[in-house]
């Protein structure tokens, strides 16, 4: 116990959630730059269920999962009454790239996203674990322009005949049609979906669905992707929450995504089937043309990176790199608009 | 009185001369030392018109009309959600339109016209056209980085320019020095007439300025500023990287130890689903299939069996 808490020297705070603190910290041992995720061990009521579910959850499922697309859970340790995971440290995330306009996405920047995170969740897949939880936020990216799929505190084993699973999963904006109707039996589906939103979102470079509510979800997909009926949906209407909606026509996704290539649009239509069976998996997916065909995905160090993190100096900084760099320091000549 | 005094403590520019008059949104203005003390807690009201505002947002008083600096500000603000071009609109005469429109907010907004009601115009018109604003704010943010970018590097010549000529002005100086070594070298070891040394170095040293002087700073193509083009296009988006096409390669299965488990295809046709309950309706629609847990209990079942301890 003492060794490994020795082991982890502290260097940087990075973030805080609702059930842990995360420290950027080096590992004495090895000279690696690590992520130490602390978890709280909250109020004594809770502390008497013992340890936090989410971080449970991690645990037991990262230690068995090796993946170069997926997280690395590193080492667990325990001091006193606290449990702390390390992880690989990662710069980034997907949300920081999409909302930072002063980066560029081109189209082979957005195949290569696509493809690693699908890589990392056919795995996952495959060893029967849904995510559950998958948004751009945790969709980690190092500075080698590797993305790792994270955050497994609502991963869970599925294709039991008999487990009821819960529907409230999945941040709002990127949950599946079936978990908002309340189905309790559910498949691979629900992360096609949330892949299909984000590949929306790398495009658009804000939410596609942002609804404000459960209800107002629904019906900001059904405005995009029409209402579905008993025929396109069979057994819709025996899902525990399902409502009645106004028929909305669907839309042509080549008008929202004017931008997009046929091959992609074919790819996010088949990701966003509002009828379950009918989407596609992980490995129907990575074997549709999109992805063979050109142009190829950007390789791990041509991928964008916020302008604070410097990649890794593999040339000599570039102009550009400067540029950003001095931005944020406000050297921007101060004009009058008129 | 054309001098400028802070209308809170009296103070101008005659008695202070290093009085700073700030100006903030109100367009109200006042002097630096009364911005310290009534803002100390980093927001507070306009002591004139006790509009809430913020100390970050003072700044120093550009005009001496306040209200000039008032509507900057408008301006600023305004422009910011009001930011459609030429483009996005189908006839000029729209666009005309438009720009009135932009006009009249700001001058409502200025003279304090139906102030509620134009906030509310703005309200509704960012409302309506969130994306269009929120697109056009991006391409701003891109044209600035590019201009940014053009500026970057006509510093960089410049500097490569003068570090130059730093080096051509030594290089002269060390040139004198060893000439004048030369004729000292010379003057002391010859056997000729000291003058017609003398004389003969001044002609060679005359000669060599001669051939040194065509040297002109090199004209760069920077200077001119005008070949600086933004549709160079190459500039805008990273060339394409020619990496290598993707492939789909199915991910390695560990080694299971047992018989490789039957796929989908055969649990569907070989009669498995026989043995394991049928996915009701509701389950379907959720996306469940009873190929799922008959797959998952194979594969369980299956791995491991050849394992010997």
């Amino acid at each position: 116990m003492e060794e490994s808490t020795l082991r982890y020297e502290k260097i940087d705070f990075l973030g805080e959630g609702q059930f842990a603190t995360v420290y950027k910290a080096r590992d004495v041992k090895t000279d690696k730059i690590v992520a130490v995720k602390k978890i709280k061990i909250g109020s004594r009521l809770e502390a008497q269920d013992g340890i936090n579910r989410t971080a449970l959850r991690e645990i037991k499922l990262l230690q068995e999962l090796q993946h170069i697309n997926l997280i690395g859970l590193l080492d667990v340790f325990g001091q006193k009454s606290n449990v702390s995971l390390v992880f690989d440290f990662m710069d980034t995330d997907l949300e920081i790239i999409i909302k930072d306009n002063n980066i560029v996405l081109t189209p082979a920047n957005v195949k290569a996203y696509m493809i690693m995170t699908l890589k990392g969740l056919e795995y996952l897949h495959q060893n029967w674990i849904l995510h559950r939880d998958l948004k751009p936020n945790n969709l980690l990216i190092n500075r080698e322009g590797i993305l790792k799929i994270g955050d497994f505190g609502l991963a869970k084993a599925f294709g039991s005949p008999t487990r009821i699973n819960t529907h409230q999963v999945v941040t709002r904006w990127y949950r599946s049609p079936e978990l908002l109707f309340g189905a309790r039996q559910y498949g691979t589906g629900v992360d096609m979906w949330a892949i299909g939103c984000i590949l929306a979102e790398l495009l658009l470079r804000v939410p596609f669905l942002p609804g404000e509510s459960d209800l107002d979800q629904l019906s900001r997909i059904f405005q995009v992707f029409g209402t579905p009926t008993e025929e396109t949906w069979p057994g819709m209407k025996s899902l525990t929450d399902y409502v009645q909606y106004k028929q909305f026509p669907a839309q042509q996704l080549r008008h929202i995504f004017s931008a997009a290539s046929d091959d992609l649009l074919q790819l996010m239509e088949s990701l966003l089937a509002l009828y379950p069976p009918r989407r596609c998996d992980c490995t129907q997916a990575l074997q549709m043309p999109y992805f063979s065909n050109k142009p190829a995905p950007s390789v791990g160090s041509k991928l964008p990176m916020p302008s604070n993190i410097t990649k890794i100096e593999t040339e000599k900084p570039s102009l550009k790199r400067k540029l950003l760099d001095n931005i944020d320091g406000g050297l921007l000549a101060k004009k009058l608009q008129f | 009185m054309d001098d400028q005094a802070c209308p809170r403590c009296k103070t101008t520019k005659y008695r202070n001369p290093s009085l700073k008059l700030m100006v903030n949104v109100c367009g109200h203005a006042l002097c630096e030392s009364c911005v310290d003390l009534l803002f100390l807690k980093g927001s507070g009201s306009c002591p004139e018109c006790n509009v809430p505002l913020r100390r970050s947002n003072f700044r120093v008083q550009l005009f001496e009309d306040s209200m000039v600096e008032k509507e900057i500000d408008i301006r600023k603000r305004v422009l910011k959600d009001f930011n459609k071009k030429e483009e996005d609109f189908a006839t000029l005469r729209e666009y005309n339109d438009y720009l009135e429109e932009i006009e009249t907010i700001i001058y409502n907004l200025v003279n304090n016209i139906d102030v509620v009601g134009t906030n509310k115009r703005i309200e509704q018109y960012k409302k309506d056209n969130k994306e269009i604003i929120m697109k056009n704010k991006a391409k701003i943010g891109r044209e600035e980085l590019e201009l940014e970018e053009i500026l970057e590097v006509e510093k960089q010549m410049e500097e490569l320019r003068r570090a130059e000529m730093v080096k051509i002005e030594e290089e002269a100086k060390k040139k004198k020095i060893r000439e004048k070594e030369a004729l000292i070298d010379e003057l002391m070891f010859a056997d000729g007439d000291a003058k017609d040394i003398l004389n003969t170095f001044a002609q060679t040293v005359a000669n060599k300025q001669e051939e040194v002087v065509p040297i002109v700073p090199k004209v760069t193509q920077f200077s001119t500023g005008v070949k600086f083009t933004r549709g160079s296009g190459q500039q805008q988006m990273p060339l394409v990287e020619e990496g290598p096409l993707y492939r789909y390669e199915p991910p390695v299965i560990p080694d299971r130890v047992g018989p490789d488990p039957p796929s989908v295809q055969e649990i569907v046709n070989n009669g498995y689903l026989r043995h394991v309950r049928a996915e009701t309706e509701t389950e379907k629609a959720g996306g469940y299939s009873s190929t799922l847990p008959c797959l998952r209990a194979l594969q369980d079942a299956l791995s491991g069996l050849y394992h010997a301890s």
